[in-house]
């Protein structure tokens, strides 16, 4: 049995955010109902495959087909809150281009397309909750219409626990960035210990460039691992 | 053993991959065979504070088999649809069975911090009116959603 218990608000973001004009518009005034979790709520989707096929577990590409950008491995690993590795979670990734443009129609920011670069992967966890992922470094971008709002570079995640409670969507950051420290979607995670874990680490003592990251998806006693 | 904290949640963005949110919204099928049920369709429409609709919103639905079952191999209750310019979304599915029939909803979208959970219900009962879809058809519902301001949708916490 799983279980899901409240979230302390002060490791979640707030939910409406000085400078992000679009939360004052989108956020409900009135507040959140609780609700104790149901059947509905404690079970969830064995198998996502049928109607979300996996698509390119690599974005970098080779030879003629190579992305420009600076390479790098993004190592992430799914777990519990008890920290147990999430087998066969699907993991959804998407970010903008070396030069902070994103594939998408609406992206009307003023910067190159990339005919190399389509930044968006499909993939399952392995064994032990990780998946790698072969990339080019996101660019940081302006914002339009905020009057100054840089994003700084970062990386879309979604991925999916073992219920309903467990669906996890977020963002994360490279460590370093100055951006980091003015970013309105970043800076909204008022603990600062929380704020520090969406940042990814540069792993040591390798010449390469690997940014490990950790999902903990909600939900205690889920190991062991997704049927 | 020493508890993880939670990942924080972080807005889906305005760029979620249309190809990500496109091809997921037919229920009424799994690997190719249709599934046991009568099949539905459920459509709305998505607004915010202003009444303007939302384009590219994402929705996520999880629900139970015709006979109340969440966990029916050969059912995969669980969907998802964008809306399109004029913040209409689209659904088809079967009626969920139980004693009462509802259909949790999840949304994404830019602007929203963290996911919003709200629940579609079939009929009148233990639940604001709000969150009880209108029949338009014999085999259709609508169930529309403001986010923010006048007829505001409830939205849960867990």
């Amino acid at each position: 049995m799983i279980a899901i218990d409240p979230r302390d608000p002060r490791t979640q973001p707030e939910s409406v955010v000085a400078g992000y004009v679009q939360t004052g518009w989108r956020w409900p005034a009135q507040p959140l109902t609780r609700r104790a979790p149901g059947p509905a709520e404690l079970s969830g989707p064995r198998d996502l495959s049928p109607r979300l096929p996996l698509v390119r577990g690599d974005l970098a590409g080779y030879g003629d087909k190579r992305a420009i950008g600076q390479l790098i491995h993004l190592r992430t690993r799914v777990v519990d809150e008890d920290g147990a590795p999430m087998p066969g979670a699907m993991v959804e990734i998407w970010h903008c281009n070396a030069a902070g443009k994103y594939i998408h129609p609406n992206d009307e920011h003023d910067a190159p397309v990339d005919p190399n670069f389509y930044g968006a992967a499909r993939l399952l966890t392995a064994e032990d909750g990780l998946i790698e992922l072969r990339t080019i470094k996101p660019a940081a971008y302006p914002v339009p219409g905020t009057g100054g709002w840089w994003r700084p570079p970062h990386v879309h995640f979604s991925v999916w626990g073992r219920v309903w409670l467990s669906r996890l969507v977020t963002q994360m950051f490279f460590p370093g960035e100055p951006l980091n420290e003015h970013d309105a979607i970043l800076n909204a995670v008022r603990d600062p210990e929380a704020r520090s874990r969406c940042i990814a680490r540069l792993v040591p003592k390798e010449n390469v460039l690997v940014y490990e990251y950790q999902l903990v998806v909600r939900g205690r006693k889920a190991s062991p691992g997704m049927p | 053993m020493k508890r993880l904290i939670p990942t924080a949640e972080m807005t889906l963005g305005p760029f979620f991959p249309r190809e990500f949110a496109a091809g997921a919204n037919d229920l009424t099928q799994l690997a190719g065979q249709p599934v046991e049920g009568e099949v539905i369709e459920v459509t709305g429409t998505v607004t915010q504070l202003d009444g303007k609709p939302l384009d590219n919103l994402v929705l996520e639905i999880w629900q139970a088999d015709s006979r109340g079952r969440y966990d029916n191999p050969a059912f995969l209750g669980w969907g998802r649809a964008a809306t399109d310019a004029n913040g209409v979304y689209f659904f088809k599915t079967v009626k969920p069975g139980g004693r009462a029939p509802s259909i949790n909803f999840l949304l994404l979208y830019s602007g929203l911090m963290r996911q919003l959970q709200t629940v579609m219900h079939f009929e009148p009962g233990n639940h604001p009116e709000s969150l009880v879809a209108k029949k338009e058809g014999p085999n259709r519902y609508r169930f529309d959603i403001r986010l923010r301001g006048e007829g505001e949708t409830p939205f849960f916490e867990d």
